[in-house]
């Protein structure tokens, strides 16, 4: 048994917008979404634990994470309840209901938490910055010293003091710092997500074996965002195969590959290198643009709403990248102190903006939405294993 | 006394507009009081949309049995003058002495001389699809609208005639027996009438199923609209009230026919156009009945057939009705709660995208053929009439009287009522109580003598 919860509501409200009283039930929303099957009949029955303050039964329905917002229950809702953007809601909800810090559900809440949060560890790296890895004097005066054969910029070699293999060491070991700090919080809180999921629920025992037969499911849903590709409409899902494909390959290539990427010599065009970087680069700026364009015109109901965090998220991730790009021009222009400034500004806002996004805020989908499927799909292969051994024969 | 109201003497003889039920209800009690009555009629017989309807819910009334006496008793009315393919192009003078100004479509056909022989559409050689078959049939440019039409004389239709378009045929001509009775040259023509009172009854309109392209209506040939339906199964439809497909013929044109195949797995969708944001937000009021009974029609004709109905709520609010629900689900009609929300073609089949709200189910079957329970919608002169009478209109567009509770029949303008659908949606019971009513406050009206201004 659990109880009804009729705080709610009222709590769910922070985090965005809902409708959920205009829904009286016809199941039009579940029926027209491409992506229901039996078993995972959202939105509507979201819409009715909501209804009910069921909050036990919506801390473990896994739904939210199978939407994509395509928003075709809500162009065809007949009382106008917008169930596409209650799942966004939900989204936001869950996120920090997973997180066991408390941490997301005040940045999601507040909006002092979350540029305060923002600009606290930019300033911290800035500081750092100014206090241990200050320019070298001789770059304001003897700007050339600091050009390589190519005409670039020597990038790791800009700071007084520190040397070109040790700088990159330095930025190197913040990088693998911020990684080690991000992959406990996420993955501590999927482990939670776990908990409430799985564990807690009494009626479902997962033999080990379901979790190795089920666990292609994870990664090939985190590879290829399958389920996405079915909505009805597919230049949102290729955009965002873009996006998350550039920004892997920028993780990995800023975290575990620093040393190839961020080096002294600038190589020609047509190096992996550069390839590599220009994909991400053009992969994140078109879904970014796509996005921006649409929430500014509000061309599409789904961007008729957008959250505070949502803006928030778009523009640190549009600054990072810009500021990325003007390193990349400036380091290959020859031009030191440009060089130098948006080095440290590019880094001031990418730090708070993996901090905060991956393992609280919208990024944390990243993770929660392939385990949502793999959840999903250990209690679906549980419960058919229980209808089998129901039926079975006795031996 | 006010010395500035004037009394004006109530002319004796009453409008109606709009021959359906409503009117001819009304119509019948004001002439049957010995008064006299014009009735205005936009096509060519009187009998609305009930005359198309096969039965009536809950009684399972045939539908042409209970209204032709009345349409008979009509037109045989020595106090009711039928104006028929006329319509209403003003309305000027005040209550109780209003001139109307009437326009009568010419019908090419003299109706004191034409014996109804039908020999003339015989040679027509243009046709038409049938407006009252709910164009699942044709008929010729000349015409009766069908077999007891009132009055049962036949018309041109003047929009498909070939000697109006371009001068040449005249066939019906050279058929007809009687002399002089069709006149291809004849022009539409005004008249004028003084009447006291006014009783408007102009019905309404079905919702257009295409609007809600994800059911594919005019794309799939078997997904067909509730009056199409409801002509399927009348014994005077196109199959002679056989149930079958809609298919292709030689030329290519979708018909039904009886050379088709019979459907054994129907589905009846409710509400479509009704209940939703996106079209109309009002409950047509009518529809779950009329799918109810609609689900028993298919059982009677093919009773091992599937037949399964997805609804929102269902509203079953009359005497008998729900009893008439039970006795449906009885029958052996699956009736599931859960609104359809698509339906796409597989395999040559209709695959229907549901969900089963009670049994927390989705439901994903294919079936031969989908009948959608469109609702109903204000006619396409509602909005014209309304301000040539200058009554007022709800937001949906229904006319509308200032006291909805306790005078139901009242407009804002004195001396004109309302009846039946225009005023809102309302099954038959309903439109005749509302009828009758609107004609009792007309006599009441004429009784009193002077209307004060």
């Amino acid at each position: 048994m659990q109880r009804v919860n009729s705080d709610l509501t009222k709590d769910l409200k922070k985090f965005g917008v809902q409708e959920w009283n205009e829904c009286f039930h016809c199941g039009n929303c579940t029926a027209i979404c491409p992506l229901t099957e039996q078993g995972s009949l959202f939105p509507r029955q979201a819409i009715r634990q909501i209804q009910l303050g069921l909050k036990d039964s919506l801390y473990r329905n896994l739904d939210p994470w199978m939407c994509y917002y395509c928003g075709e229950c809500t162009e065809t809702c007949p009382r106008d309840a917008n169930p596409a953007e209650l799942m966004m809601s939900l989204r936001r909800y869950l996120t920090s209901i997973y997180d066991w810090t408390g941490m997301s559900r005040r940045f999601y809440t507040s909006n002092y938490w979350e540029f305060g949060a923002v600009g606290a560890i930019a300033a911290l790296i800035i500081a750092l910055f100014v206090v241990f890895l200050p320019p070298a004097a001789e770059m304001f005066n003897n700007p050339q010293a600091f050009i390589n054969d190519q005409g670039g910029v020597m990038i790791n070699s800009m700071v007084a003091g520190v040397g070109e293999a040790r700088f990159i060491r330095l930025i190197e070991l913040g990088d693998w710092a911020m990684a080690v700090v991000v992959a406990f919080f996420l993955i501590t809180n999927i482990f939670n997500m776990y908990y409430k999921v799985i564990l807690k629920d009494k009626t479902l025992k997962v033999p080990i074996i379901i979790y190795i037969t089920e666990f292609w499911s994870l990664i090939y849903n985190f590879t290829t965002q399958a389920k996405f590709s079915k909505c009805e409409k597919k230049t949102y899902w290729g955009g965002h195969l873009l996006l998350m494909t550039g920004y892997s390959i920028m993780f990995a290539l800023v975290v575990a590959f620093l040393p190839l990427f961020q080096t002294e010599t600038v190589f020609p065009w047509y190096h992996w290198q550069r390839i590599l970087g220009y994909y991400s680069t053009f992969g994140i700026l078109f879904f970014l643009a796509y996005v921006v364009i649409g929430r500014i015109q509000r061309s599409d109901f789904k961007f008729e709403f957008s959250h505070s965090t949502d803006w928030l998220f778009i523009i640190m991730l549009g600054l990072t990248t810009i500021t990325g790009i003007l390193v990349h021009i400036f380091r290959v222009t020859g031009l030191p102190v440009a060089t130098y400034i948006t080095y440290i500004i590019h880094l001031a806002i990418l730090f708070p903006m993996i901090l905060i996004e991956v393992p609280f805020s919208k990024w944390s989908h990243l993770a929660y939405r392939p385990f949502a499927i793999y959840f999903f799909r250990l209690k679906k292969a549980v419960v058919a294993k229980q209808y089998e051994t129901k039926l079975a024969p006795a031996a | 006394m006010n010395n500035n109201r004037t009394q004006v003497k109530i002319c004796p003889d009453t409008l109606v507009i709009g021959g359906g039920i409503a009117g001819i209800q009304a119509a019948l009690e004001i002439a049957n009081g010995n008064l006299n009555v014009f009735l205005v009629e936009k096509t060519g017989t009187i009998g609305g949309h009930m005359a198309m309807f096969d039965k009536t819910f809950p009684t399972l009334d045939c539908a042409a049995c209970i209204l032709t006496p009345k349409m008979v008793e009509v037109g045989q009315h020595s106090n009711i003058e039928l104006l028929t393919y006329c319509e209403v192009m003003d309305v000027k003078g005040q209550p109780g002495n209003f001139k109307v100004t009437i326009l009568k479509k010419a019908k090419r056909v003299n109706v004191e001389t034409c014996i109804g022989c039908g020999t003339c559409a015989e040679k027509c050689p243009k046709n038409v699809p049938s407006e009252f078959d709910a164009f699942t049939t044709l008929r010729k440019a000349i015409y009766i609208p069908f077999p007891q039409a009132v009055p049962n004389k036949y018309l041109i239709d003047a929009d498909y005639c070939i000697y109006v378009e371009n001068g040449k045929c005249g066939a019906c001509v050279k058929a007809c027996l009687v002399q002089d009775c069709i006149n291809l040259d004849e022009k539409d023509e005004e008249i004028e009438i003084t009447v006291g009172n006014i009783i408007v009854a102009t019905g309404f309109k079905t919702f257009d199923a295409s609007r809600v392209s994800q059911f594919g209506y005019g794309k799939f040939p078997n997904v067909l609209t509730s009056l199409e339906f409801e002509r399927l199964v009348n014994a005077a439809g196109p199959t002679e009230g056989n149930i079958k497909f809609r298919s292709q013929d030689k030329k290519g044109n979708w018909v039904f026919s009886n050379d088709s195949e019979e459907p054994e797995r129907i589905a009846i969708i409710h509400c479509v156009g009704s209940r939703d944001e996106n079209y109309h937000k009002y409950c047509s009021k009518v529809c779950c009945m009329y799918s109810l009974k609609l689900a028993h029609l298919v059982k009677e004709k093919l009773p091992d057939a599937d037949v399964s109905e997805y609804y929102i709520d269902m509203r079953a609010f009359g005497k008998g009705y729900e009893e008439f629900y039970q006795r449906i689900e009885e029958e052996g009609v699956n009736i599931i709660r859960g609104k359809t929300a698509k339906i796409e073609q597989r395999n040559g089949n209709l695959l229907i995208r549901s969900e089963d709200i009670e049994n927390a189910r989705l439901i994903e079957r294919d079936v031969d053929m989908v009948i959608l329970s469109v609702g109903i919608e204000p006619g396409e002169n509602a909005a014209e009439l309304s301000k040539m009478l200058g009554i007022s209109t709800d937001n949906d567009g229904w006319f509308s009287s200032p006291d909805h509770l306790l005078d139901p029949v009242a407009t804002g303008s004195e001396g004109i009522t309302i009846a039946g659908v225009c005023e809102g949606p309302k099954d038959i019971p309903d439109t005749v109580v509302q009828a009758s009513a609107a004609a009792s406050r007309v006599l009441q009206r004429i009784l009193t003598g002077v209307s004060s201004q």
